[in-house]
Formats: structure tokens, sequence, C-alpha cells
């Protein structure tokens, strides 16, 4: 029966032009998808290497200059912005601290939109750890953007409405039914066959046309193979449990007005009211405090740190006695700074984890109710595979937090030693390389929507079953 | 061979079929006249088990419907009032198709020759069957009896609709099955045609069968006095 049903159903598709016109629209969605996901990715690149570039402009001139001084040389510079001057370092030329999009960052926009991916965190000052660089427009952010994780979750389900919302419908509508099913063979297992005939078809079609879209965008599949094939593996469980979907409410409904309609109203549940409805409730259960406020606190607690700054700097000195000069010495701004540091991190803390287990609350929430929705799972996924899920950017500024103190903490010594910067310093500088956190359970996640698609045809199963022996299948 | 044993369908408390006892031997035609809810299509999708009885049984070729509904199809034709095949596939795919989906294999020699025995002329055995009449479309349908070596041919109301020489065509492939021996079971409007080509006239009621006699036995007026007695609006929404 397969063999017949695989040929005769294909030439049908072939026939009827649909094939045609459903592979025209996916590989203009898919290239389109793809250049718009690539394009906010070279901006991103173009942006780090902007800033890697005026560094290296920069040391290109620092160490001219040092390499003069060291040599006898004088230099026609004012003496309080000489870079001997180990704080003009720390503050005049810092490192970038960049989050480099990964090869995958096309797939899906994810949280790109919303955070920065690089930073030059200074001897002086975090500001960098509230900044939103990149701020996206409100109505993107509404939307999401058009990349290819936008097109398999949004338009990828109402492609495969269209393509079999009457698969078994028009079937009964057209009179064909009565006949097929007057063949010594199971209706069942015809009509699934059918269904995973175009299942198959759509699927061969959908893997074609995303790794045109990869080869286009010059994707390395020797380095990042196993990325595209989580990639594929999630796009086709959703593909099949779309299908699934598709055949429950046809043996359901069994009407090809009622089946678009149904499924219309599926498609806005599953992708528009579950996801929204689970923010709402992060939001109502988890509220975050106000950001402007967390920033106003962190600001007036650093102004009554610095008003208590010398008596900080005395109680510095005497934790560390290796910088206590026996000669009498004048401390600047910056010794009675540095020294105030550790004290307004233990003070601003509290404030931030406050802000930050409210968020936290909010992705654990999100995370446990991803399950609900397939199209859920499928974003969560594609933004681990990507790189620009929000586990990525909490990993970043964690890894830019450590960095910032390590780079205040480098010059601390020379401050308090009455050290010169010099050039063999400057090939000391801390330098800051982000470690992509690793993406698990992506194979968890496939099986899950599998075990939906499963269960979605169990239920079909006993639906037709139901509906045979009452005679409302074929009639 | 067809046999119903106090065959019923009732949908709550509405009777469909109301013990149904009838019987078509190889090389007859059986002629299921009556109104329109008269229970005629009841038997057929009864006799197709796509409708299970709510008592009595049905047999096709000794083997009971409800019990064996798959290996009872592999003996019979079925062709509805509107045969419809698939438009984009032409006349020996959907044959091919139709016979190939329940394991029976022929080459394409055979096939044309099946479309042949039935009537259909050559030149459409490739063309499409979306710009089909629906006598070449029941062409084809008997083509799929020929091809299967049906025994038991179920026609619901297959000469609705078709004009006198499609009609005329269409009996003589039945006469032609007949003397093959196949059982035919039709339910029909066309007192003309049953009378022409039936060997046993049955007359629908309301689910019941009213009469059942041999063709010989009645002359076409009788036919029809007794055809228009059952169709009375009075008795009808009794």
């Amino acid at each position: 029966m397969f063999s017949y049903n695989f040929k005769y159903e294909l030439k049908s598709l072939l026939r009827s032009k649909w094939l045609i016109l459903l592979t025209i629209i996916l590989l203009t969605l898919v290239l389109f998808a793809g250049y718009s996901g690539k394009k906010k990715v070279n901006k991103r690149v173009f942006d780090i290497e902007k800033a890697n570039n005026t560094v290296k402009e920069q040391d290109i001139t620092v160490l001219k200059v040092l390499d003069s001084i060291e040599k006898g040389f004088v230099i026609n510079q004012n003496l309080r912005s000489l870079p001997t001057n180990p704080m003009n370092i720390g503050y005049s030329y810092p490192r970038v601290a960049a989050m480099y999009p990964l090869e995958t960052a096309f797939i899906s926009t994810g949280q790109s939109d919303l955070f920065t991916h690089y930073v030059q965190p200074k001897a002086y000052g975090d500001s960098f750890f509230f900044n939103h660089a990149e701020f996206s427009s409100p109505i993107q952010l509404l939307f999401g953007s058009f990349d290819l994780a936008f097109v398999i979750i949004y338009i990828l389900p109402l492609i495969i409405i269209a393509f079999s919302y009457h698969i078994f419908s028009l079937e009964k509508e057209n009179g064909s039914l009565k006949l097929m099913a007057s063949q010594p063979i199971s209706i069942y297992k015809w009509i699934l066959q059918k269904t995973m005939l175009r299942f198959f078809v759509l699927s061969v079609i959908v893997v074609l046309v995303l790794t045109i879209a990869f080869i286009i965008n010059n994707y390395n599949f020797v380095e990042n193979l196993a990325e595209y094939l989580y990639f594929l593996l999630l796009t086709l469980t959703y593909i099949l449990f779309w299908f699934t979907v598709v055949l429950l409410i046809n043996i359901k409904v069994n009407n090809s007005a009622k089946n678009a309609v149904s499924l219309l109203a599926i498609w806005v549940f599953i992708i528009l009211i579950i996801p929204a409805i689970i923010a709402q409730a992060a939001n109502t259960f988890y509220p975050i405090p106000s950001r402007t406020k967390m920033i106003t606190d962190v600001r007036a607690l650093k102004d009554d740190v610095s008003k208590k700054q010398d008596k900080i700097l005395d109680n510095f000195l005497r934790d560390h006695p290796e910088y206590a000069s026996n000669k009498k010495q004048n401390y600047s701004f910056w010794h009675k700074y540095l020294a105030s540091q550790d004290l307004v991190e233990d003070e601003v803390k509290p404030l931030i984890k406050s802000y930050e287990t409210q968020l936290l609350k909010q992705q654990q929430w999100v995370k446990l109710w991803q399950y609900s929705s397939p199209a859920i799972i499928l974003q969560q996924s594609f933004n681990d595979i990507a790189g620009t899920s929000t586990t990525h950017y909490q990993e970043y500024r964690t890894q830019v937090a450590k960095f910032s103190a390590k780079w205040r903490d480098f010059f601390v010594p020379l401050l308090y030693n009455n050290e010169k910067f010099s050039t063999k310093l400057y090939k000391q500088l801390p330098t800051f390389e982000y470690k992509k956190p690793k993406y698990t359970s992506l194979l968890f996640k496939a099986s899950i929507v599998l075990i939906m698609s499963m269960f979605f045809l169990l239920i079909t199963r006993i639906l037709f079953y139901n509906k045979s022996k009452k005679g409302t299948i074929i009639n | 061979m067809i046999i119903t044993r106090d065959l019923t369908k009732k949908y709550g408390d509405f009777t469909a079929l109301n013990k149904l006892n009838l019987k078509v031997n190889e090389g007859e035609i059986f002629c299921l006249l009556g109104a329109n809810g008269a229970g005629k299509s009841t038997t057929i999708n009864l006799l197709l088990n796509f409708i299970t009885p709510s008592s009595g049984k049905a047999f096709i070729n000794g083997l009971n419907v409800t019990d064996n509904a798959r290996e009872t199809k592999a003996f019979l034709t079925y062709i509805p009032e509107n045969l419809m095949l698939y438009p984009t596939l032409t006349a020996i795919e959907n044959l091919d198709y139709f016979l190939g989906i329940g394991g029976k294999n022929f080459s394409r020699k055979e096939l044309e020759f099946f479309l042949h025995e039935a009537g259909l002329q050559q030149e459409a055995f490739h063309k499409r069957v979306q710009f089909f009449s629906k006598g070449m479309r029941q062409k084809v349908g008997i083509a799929l009896a020929i091809a299967k070596d049906a025994n038991v041919l179920l026609l619901d109301e297959p000469t609705s609709g078709l004009d006198p020489k499609s009609s005329n065509e269409f009996g003589e492939l039945l006469l032609k099955m007949k003397k093959n021996g196949v059982a035919i079971l039709m339910t029909t409007h066309d007192i003309f045609r049953a009378k022409e080509i039936g060997t046993h006239i049955g007359i629908m009621k309301q689910g019941q069968l009213k009469y059942n006699f041999s063709c010989n036995d009645k002359s076409l007026q009788e036919i029809e006095n007794l055809y228009l007695e059952t169709m009375s609006l009075k008795d009808n929404l009794l």
C-alpha cells in the first residue's frame, strides 16, 4: 500500500503545482530571513571590530610614547595624562570585552536585540553593568525579528496548515473517500501514510532550503555540524508536531472550512496566547523592581561611600599593609576610589541581587512552562544554538564583571607602590575572552516535541476508532 | 453472493433500516427502488461496513461483513452515485492506484485491457480524469470491478444524471458482468432501467423492504404503481 500511496500522492502534489509554489515561498522566506539574521550579526561584528581597531590604534600611539619616555626623550604632553601613570592606562585605554556572535547567531536574534555585545570596563565606574547600548525598537520587540527562528516557529505552521488542512476532509467532500474505503485497506493507515508522506516531502524541502541558507551564509559545517544537526532535528520534530495537529483536526472536525478555522485558532493559541500568558504570569508572580530606581539607589549608595573615603582608605591600608608606604604619601583620588571599591561592591550586591533574583525567578518560571508550547521550546532551543539566549547574556555579564575586577586589580599594586607604567607592563594587561556556556538538553527538548506529536497521534487513533464505530468517518 | 438477515440500523429513535432480508445470487441483478430516505443507501453502507448494524447481519460470499470488513471488500466493487477519482491522475493511473493500494499489481497492458473491457475509449486512457464525464468515470469504476475480479458489485444510484446513451451503455456493461456471474445490488430511481436489466426488484419504504419480486412477474406499469404507492406523501409522513 505504501509504495502506491507514495507514488500517486507525490504525483498528485507535483501536478497540482503545490510543491513548486511551496518551495518558492519557503526558499524566499528562508533566504530573506537568513540574510536579515546575518545582517544583524554582521552589524555586531562590525561594531566590535571597530572598537577593537580603536584600541589597537591607541595601543600603537601609547606604546610609542612609552618607548620614547623609556629611551629618555622629552615628551610634549601634559604630565597628568602621561601613560606612565598606571591609572591613565586603566581609565583611558580600556580593553574590549566582547561577546562575539557564534557562527549560528543568524538563526535566532533572541536576546541580542536587548543586550550589548561589547563593553570597555575602565578602572573607574561600573556603568557597563547597567548599560543597554543596543536597544531595539518597541515594534520589533513586540513581533520579534525576521530571522530563521521566526520563519520556522511562526510561518512554517501556517504553511503546513495551508498545505494540509483538508488532507482528509477533501477526500470526503470530493467523494473519493468512499471509493477508497471500499478497497480492502485500513483507512486510518492510508490517511496516516498520506500525512506522513506530506511531512516527508515538506521536510525534504525545508531541509534543502535551510541548507541553502546556511551555505549562502558561509556556514562552517565541519566545525559546527552538531549545531546544524540539532537545528534540523528540532525543526523536523516541530513540523511533525504540526502535521499531527492537522491530522487530528481533520479526523475530529472533518470539514475543510471548519478545519482551516480550527487550525488557525490552534496556531494563535500555541504560538501567541500560551507564550503571552506565561510572560504575563511571570510578571505578575515575580515582578521586577524598577530598573531606574535600582540605578538611583546604587548612585546614592556610592555617594555615601565616597563621603567616607578617607576613613575607608585608612581601613584599606590597615588590611593591605603591603601598600602602606613608610614615606609620607599624598593619596590621590584614585587611591581613595580603588580602596572603596570592595566596600561599594559589598553594599551594592544586595540591591542588584534583589533585581537579579526576580529576573532569575521569571526565567525559571518560563523554563518550567516552556513545555506547554512547542513554539516556546523551539524558540529557547534556537536561542541556545545561536548563542543569543538569556543564559548566554547572563554568562557574558558575569564574565565581564570578573574581567572588570581583574582590570582594576591589575592597577592597584602599581598605584600604591608608586610604580610607573611601562611597555613591558603593557604586554601584561589583562585581556578578555568570552567563553560561551554549553547548551544542554536539546535532545531532551526535541524528545518532548516528539512525545507531544505521539500524544496527538494517539488521540487521533482513538478518535478515528470511535468515529468509525459510530459510522461518521466515511459518511 | 449477498445475504442480509434482519439487518437493522437505528440512529437513536429513528430506524433507518428495519429487519432487511434479501439475497442476491451470482449472476443476478437486484434493483432496490424507493424514495429518498427509504433506506437504500443505508443498506449499501452497511454492506460496505461504512456503518455498523444495530442488529442483524450482512454477508458477502458467506463472510460476515462486520467481522471481516477488509476480507469482504476484496470480493466487491462499489460504485457510488458520483464516482470521484483523483482529478490530477489519468484514468490508467487512477485504476493502478486503487488496485495497487488494495494489493493488486497489474502491468500497463493489463490495465489498458480492463479499461477497454469497461468500454472507455482508448484516447481517454492517459488523460487526466478531471475533464471526464460521469459516464466515463463510472467506466473506470467498472474497470476496477473487472480487474478485481469482483463477484459482488454494489451500485448506489449509478445511472442518475447519466444521459440516455451513457445510461444504456452502463446497463449493457452490467448485463455483461451479470453474465460473468457477478452478484449485483443496485439502488436506483430508474424503474425503466431496473425492469430492463434487473432479475429482481425490491421496493423500500421507511427502512423496510415492502415488495420483493422477480422482474418477469410484473409489468413496467405494475412496478410503477407499486413504486408510486410507496412514495405517497401520507405514508411517508407516518
